[in-house]
């Protein structure tokens, strides 16, 4: 055969075992050094086990060229064993075909592989140690090398166990259990090597000790990777009578040479990172401490999060005795952790801590934190072991897959999920340890380009499209991660109330209720029941309630109020279960469901509300429907409903109807945080507006048909116009806002003014009838108390009569009130000339005088001794409280009185917009303005939160439990930070006090 | 439940407790007690034991009085002076709101957020106060002077002075078995007066023992027929009890304030500690010197401090840098020289912590030090140095603690709020007095 041919035959060959450079690859078979192998039967076609074909055919190539290369080649031409345990290894791992190159005295243990019984914890202990020359039978091994000499052949000894193993893992004889658990072997047999080291080379004059260095995490739970952090904590104490200071000196240096042992970089390379990082008061804290030391700490100090590491724990090297009275000292607080006061604080924050991801750009390739990955896997579980672990001992074992199917088997999670998670965990431990075979370095991210991927996918037998088809099943088994995450925690407690009974062990109801308060549920029983009646039955409803509830009662449980959320879906659900778009919309709009668990364990406002009419749930799909509506759209929609309805309480119906719609509309924007406080205000302030220009329409039709019916004009006798006042007029209302007004009507020429003014008064009073006649819609109130002669005054007054009562009777708080006032609805050309006719008032010419300033002050000084109600604390009263409104809402009034007539800009009706004229004119120091600002946003944001948490107004920040929590919530506090926000609260506004006092006062 | 509590249950249990005290400390500073049979015990762990917040000083207004006190196993010591058998123990609680998280009206807890934000900059905070008190023949009769109970004089311990050697020897023994170390104890320069100084302890653990202490010593003076005062001046005469208090920040094992080759072997962290100290002095005065006759105290000259600098071994500076003792460099500390016995020690020690770490955080530059007796000193010279002096009324200190942030973030608004007003008004009723001393000076003249 010509030569050329040949050439292309075995290309050809190659290419279909695999190769992506048979070219080069077929050259150096070629070579004279690899001729051997050329000719023997079968070893070409073997390179097709290596995933790596040309990397294998390169390594062995090296290998040709060793000292012995000649001898080593032949008997992997002749031995079909040797390389059925060799080229798997040289085929995925640069790392370890390099460590043969430099060792090819270690390819005999692949070649008598299959013959003698697999490495044990103690064989691996002994090889170890025999490797830096210490003799495992003594008590404590000391290495007979010292310095790089001893970590030289430490490193050469550990390699020839991966090696090993790795064979053993790639072609399938060992599975990924078993490798985690010969890997942790390893290390425990590597730490007791390098502590002989340590030992070797400590000073002759040492104080004796005892020092047991416990595996905490993959290592603890013999669970470990190739290469990761092996994560360890060092105890130690002092022989008999011996003296403790220095014995805990002498093992502090021991722990030091054990770490640096492993961690070093010698020609050899080096082993892995020991982290000693999990040890009481972390870096920071000693390296060594005594067990009582341990123990103290863990009973006083230890977070949580530290128990959960401890769960692990496991003595690992060293003094095996000490380390296992370790262990137990510290089970116990292990299982008690579910008892402590933040544990459900702290576990809600471990939660959120999970769902925090890693960098966006490498998300898609994380294998360990990425959505999905590992630690979701891992985390559930153990979160899980904490809170059943307690009463079930049962559940107690360190190792992920054994717990899950612990708690599978006692019924704490579902079979089927539990089963399709350990196959996720499973397939991704198995690409982990395959990824950092590759080059013994320590990754959790999948390469990023395809011939790295295909390796990757060859190594685990894929052979199609290998790196189309790993990315493909990993995202599957990522998907199911994901899903099944939330399930195990809450779809078993279904099954709990399920009356189904599937011959499957079950949560029983007392594990029931502790996992419902775990997750932060104060009334587990009520849980349960609402469960029971929401899934119960084989209606489509009940359904597919079973399956929306395990994702709905993780998100209650992100709520203030879990238990609340429920009651409010069950009522929900009994209210629109048969509504064919309901159930559609929570199902297939997951951000619809999500944010309905958000309102109803948030906020009894937004609750009231959809109760009312519970199909504004659909508001909620989508982020353009929360945004409130423009003014203009609103009236014109209150206009066209009062222009369709001849019945004006038919009329005004529709009219309420919408306000409560656009009320609920910006109340699940603002629970959502889609809204500033500014942006609240005006649009509540829109919604009042509309409601009130609509009331008036149906109003006068109301007036109009009585007139007519008692034999009068249809026509009104006079105009009429509705003034804005308060927080109104200032387009800053709350939610429990009442509409603030003043009634003013002009008689038209030639109008009997008697007749006039009845049929004004008579206005008013339908007006005010229609919006606060109880129905189930909310009633607007209707307050005009800041008329002339507040009470006492009549409710309506012509133009006339208020330029005469304003000419001779003016008090100065009324000029205050009217710098508020705002044209709101009614005849424009007579809102205009009112406006003209107080302008002189809010805005004298000439300011205020001495008198009037003085004045002020004393009347606002008295307003805070007086209306602040019996008992209240002046530190959180939201309204007249220290540094409260209307602290900062007299200063910067009292500036507009003063200025306002020659600063046109000061002229406006916004506290906020007032405020900032006033730091543009030089009036208030910038500083200054944002500490009023601050204040005055903080106490409007707790009004609003106050409101939407209780459904009722109140002035005070409150100091119940359940309320302040709610409030904290909306206010952005994170889970127990309660008495943070009341601190912040009092600061902020006494700061604001402190220059109220400065600017208004003095 | 951990093996602390059952060690405490189990220990209760052996030794026949028949009562245990609940104690905690209102803002002013008094020891709190409420006694509970030992059956309610395991509740109190779990979830604390009621009381009406609005009878203690400070801690809440009627309608939100509804608090938990939740002991500390970790404080458990059974009260020596209540006999072997049917025995009462003590341990040191905090307060809770019933939601269970802790309510930021307890001084303990003020105290412990302070050192938590001290142990995010890595800090543990170690402290040893040299407490004085006087020990009077009986207790006090108003409008009588008080008798002190020897006329002796500073380490004296001559014959008259037997009586309160016993008095010292038998409280020593007290505290050691309650667990509270004792360093040091000598006769102090009035007649009557005593200093015991602590062992170097964390600073929570010193101001649960400063609580203690103050009980233990009254036991012991009533044991005894005496009566022992805390008052920091009873005497015009004579030295106020202060409590000098030594400082230092250790991180992890080691002293923070400690440099070896730097000038008194004091760190760059060292420097800023006394430097965030000093100029916050004045603002934290009527934290460290609260009542009206604590500022008599401050007038007194010698070792009184009433001027901020520092000094190395100046006994009249408000912050003493004490002599170095080589190859003890985790002894290197501060005296810190202004407080006095009867503060509320979280209190204090909370703010004195803040502003240390104030001037760590702010890198403060430490100005140059005294060296010369500060009282000795004019006016103008004092000027001229640049030292201030502290507030010399308690009227002058709430004044430089209501402009103070620090001292508002450090004890949370409230007990920021309660204080001072609490002070506002103690002062203004002081102010109505009309004292021996005018009567004395313008009754004969005027």
């Amino acid at each position: 055969m010509p030569a050329a041919d040949r050439q292309e035959t075995l290309s050809a060959r190659l290419r279909k075992l695999g190769s992506r450079d048979p070219r080069r690859t077929s050259s150096l078979l070629e070579s004279p050094a690899l001729t051997a192998l050329l000719n023997a039967d079968d070893a070409v076609d073997d390179l097709g086990l290596a995933a790596d074909p040309d990397l294998a055919v390169l390594a062995l190539s090296k290998l040709s060229e060793t000292p012995s290369g000649a001898r080593i080649i032949s008997s992997i031409a002749q031995d079909a064993d040797l390389r059925a345990s060799l080229l798997p290894v040289l085929g995925v791992s640069v790392a370890l075909g390099e460590h043969v190159i430099r060792h090819p005295e270690q390819l005999t243990d692949l070649a008598h592989r299959g013959t003698g019984p697999l490495p044990d914890r103690h064989t691996l202990r002994s090889d170890l140690l025999r490797g830096v020359g210490a003799d495992p039978y003594m008590l404590e091994p000391v290495a007979s090398v010292t310095g790089n000499e001893a970590l030289d052949a430490l490193r050469v000894e550990y390699r020839r166990h991966v090696l090993s193993l790795a064979s053993r893992d790639l072609d399938g004889a060992a599975g990924m259990e078993q490798v985690g658990r010969e890997l942790a072997d390893i290390a425990d047999a590597v730490l007791e090597a390098a502590l002989a080291i340590g030992r070797a080379e400590l000073p002759a004059d040492s104080e004796p000790c005892r020092l047991a260095i416990i595996g905490l995490g993959k290592c603890g739970a013999r669970e470990l990777n190739y290469v990761s952090d092996v994560d360890v904590v060092f105890v130690a104490e002092p022989l008999a009578g011996g003296n403790e200071e220095r014995a805990l000196v002498t093992a502090t240096r021991l722990a030091r040479s054990v770490i640096n042992a492993c961690v070093a970089t010698t020609a050899e390379g080096t082993i892995w990172e020991v982290d000693a990082g999990l040890r009481p008061e972390g870096k920071s804290g000693a390296l060594v401490r005594t067990l009582a030391s341990h123990v103290a700490y863990y009973e006083r100090w230890a977070k949580t999060w530290e128990f959960q590491a401890l769960l692990k724990a496991r003595p690992s090297a060293g003094d095996l005795e000490l380390g296992s009275a370790y262990v137990e000292a510290m089970l116990p607080g292990v299982w008690s952790v579910a008892d402590r006061d933040d544990f459900v604080t702290d576990v809600q924050a471990m939660r959120r801590r999970v769902e925090e991801h890693v960098p966006a750009g490498e998300v898609d390739r994380e294998i360990k934190l990425g959505p999905g990955g590992l630690r979701d896997v891992e985390f559930a579980v153990q979160l899980l072991q904490l809170v059943h672990g307690r009463s079930d001992v049962m559940l107690r074992s360190p190792t992920t897959l054994t717990a899950l199917e612990a708690l599978a088997t006692w019924g704490y999670v579902g079979r089927d999920d539990a089963a399709t998670l350990a196959s996720a965990y499973r397939f991704q431990r198995t690409l982990e340890h395959r990824l950092q075979l590759r080059r013994l370095r320590r990754t959790h991210l999948l390469p990023d380009d395809d011939d790295e991927l295909r390796v990757l996918g060859r190594s685990l037998g894929l052979r199609v499209d290998p790196a189309a088809e790993l990315i493909a099943e990993w995202k599957v088994h990522q998907r199911e991660v994901r899903r099944l995450h939330e399930k195990l925690f809450y779809r078993p407690l279904l099954q709990a109330v399920a009356r189904l009974d599937s011959g499957e062990a079950r949560l029983t109801t007392e594990a029931a209720g502790q996992r419902l308060e775990a997750l932060g549920y104060l009334d587990p029983e009520g849980a349960l029941r609402h469960l029971e009646a929401l899934t119960s039955g084989v209606s489509r409803r009940a359904a597919i309630q079973r399956t929306l509830l395990p994702v709905l009662l993780g998100w209650f449980a992100d709520t203030p109020s879990p238990d609340a959320a429920l009651l409010g879906f069950r009522r929900v659900s009994d209210a629109l279960g048969a509504t064919p778009w309901y159930l559609r919309l929570l199902r297939d709009e997951s951000l619809a469901a999500q944010r309905l668990a958000m309102l109803l364990g948030s906020s009894r406002l937004a609750t009231d509300l959809l109760m009312r009419s519970p199909d504004s749930v659909s508001l909620l799909a989508r982020d353009d429907e929360l945004m409130p509506r423009d003014r203009e759209a609103l009236v014109s929609e209150a206009l066209s409903a009062v222009a369709r309805q001849d019945d004006p309480v038919e009329a005004i119906t529709i009219v309420r109807g919408i306000r409560r719609r656009e009320l609920f509309r910006v109340t699940s924007a603002d629970v959502l945080g889609l809204l500033t406080v500014e942006q609240v205000g005006q649009a509540l302030t829109n919604i009042t507006a509309a409601t009130v220009i609509g009331g008036l329409h149906a109003a006068v039709r109301s007036v109009c048909s009585s007139r007519e019916a008692a034999g009068k004009s249809a026509k009104l006798p006079t105009r009429f116009a509705i003034i804005a006042m308060g927080r109104l007029g200032g387009g800053e209302c709350g939610y429990g806002s009442d509409a603030d007004v003043m009634f003013v009507h002009e008689p038209y020429d030639g109008a009997d003014p008697q007749d006039a003014s009845e049929a004004a008064f008579e206005l008013a009073n339908e007006l005010r009838s229609l919006l606060m006649t109880p129905s189930t819609d909310p009633p607007l109130e209707i307050d005009a108390d800041l008329r002339p002669d507040g009470r006492q005054g009549p409710l309506v007054r012509s133009l006339e009569s208020y330029a005469t009562y304003y000419k001779r009777w003016s008090a100065g708080w009324e000029s205050q009130a009217l710098l508020r006032a705002a044209p709101l609805a009614g005849d424009p050309g007579l809102g205009d000339r009112f406006m003209a006719l107080i302008a002189p008032l809010r805005y004298p010419d000439e300011g205020l005088t001495d008198a009037e300033l003085r004045e002020i002050r004393r009347l606002k000084a008295r307003m805070e001794a007086e209306r602040l109600p019996r008992g209240a604390d002046p530190t959180l009263h939201t309204k007249l409280g220290r540094g409260g409104l209307s602290d900062v809402e007299w200063t910067v009034q009292t500036l507009q009185l003063q200025y306002a007539h020659r600063l046109p800009d000061l002229q406006v009706t916004g506290t906020l917009p007032a405020l900032l004229a006033e730091v543009d004119d030089g009036l208030v120091d910038a500083a200054d303005a944002s500490v009023l600002r601050d204040a005055w946003n903080l106490a409007t944001r707790m009004r609003n939160a106050i409101m939407l948490v209780r459904g009722k107004a109140g002035d005070s920040v409150p100091l119940d439990v359940v309320e302040g929590r709610g409030v904290a919530h909306l206010l952005g506090y994170p889970p127990g930070a309660t008495q943070q926000l009341i601190d912040d609260y009092r600061r902020v506004t006494r700061r604001a006090r402190l220059v109220v006092e400065r600017e208004f006062y003095a | 439940m951990n093996k602390q509590t059952e060690f405490v249950l189990r220990t209760i249990e052996e030794r026949d407790i028949r009562f245990v005290r609940l104690w905690f400390t209102d803002v002013l500073g008094v020891l709190k007690s409420v006694a509970i049979a030992p059956a309610e015990l395991e509740g109190a762990f779990s979830e604390g034991i009621g009381f009406d917040g609005s009878a203690i000083e400070g801690f809440a207004r009627v309608y939100e009085s509804d608090m938990l006190a939740k002991p500390d196993p970790d404080t458990f010591q059974v009260l020596p002076w209540r006999g072997e058998t049917n025995g009462a123990a003590r341990m040191i609680c905090d307060i809770l709101l019933p939601d269970g998280s802790p309510s930021f009206a307890d001084p303990r807890n003020v105290l412990k957020r302070t050192l938590a934000r001290a142990a995010d900059l890595g800090f543990t905070f170690y402290t040893h106060p040299e407490i004085e008190f006087y020990l009077f023949d009986g207790e006090p009769k108003p409008g009588e002077p008080p008798v002190p109970v020897d006329q002796a004089g500073y380490f004296d311990n001559a014959p008259g002075a037997a009586h309160n050697y016993d008095f010292r020897r038998k409280a020593i023994t007290l505290l050691e078995s309650m667990g509270i170390s004792v360093e040091f104890s000598h006769h102090e320069g009035g007649p009557g007066q005593q200093e015991i100084d602590l062992r170097y302890a964390d600073a929570l653990t010193t101001a649960d023992n400063i609580m203690t202490f103050r009980l233990v010593m009254k036991e012991v003076a009533l044991d005894q027929g005496a009566y022992a005062s805390f008052m920091p001046k009873p005497f015009a005469d004579h030295p106020g009890s202060g409590m000098h208090t030594h400082l230092s920040l250790f991180e992890g094992d080691r002293n923070a304030f400690y440099e070896a080759g730097a000038e008194y072997q004091l760190s760059k962290v060292g420097r800023a500690f006394i430097a965030g100290l000093l100029r916050h002095a004045p603002e934290i005065t009527a934290i460290t010197n609260q009542w009206v006759n604590s500022y008599k105290r401050l007038a007194g000259g010698g070792e009184a401090p009433a001027y901020v600098c520092w000094g190395h071994n100046n006994r009249s500076a408000l912050i003493r840098v004490p002599m170095y003792k080589p190859a003890k460099g985790n002894s290197t500390r501060i005296e810190f020289r202004s407080v006095d016995s009867a503060c509320n020690p979280y209190l204090a020690l909370a703010v004195m912590l803040s502003a240390g770490l104030k001037g760590i955080e702010e890198g403060y530059e430490l100005p140059p030090g005294a060296e010369d007796d500060v009282w000795s000193l004019t006016d103008s010279e004092r000027r001229a140095m640049g030292i201030m002096p502290l507030p010399i009324s308690l009227d002058q200190a709430i004044a430089a603690m209501e402009a103070s942030e620090l001292v508002a973030e450090t004890l949370g608004e409230h007990v920021f709020d309660f204080f001072l007003r609490n002070k506002r008004a103690e002062w203004a009723e002081y102010r109505r007095q009309v004292t021996q001393w005018e009567l004395a000076r313008y009754l004969p003249s005027l």
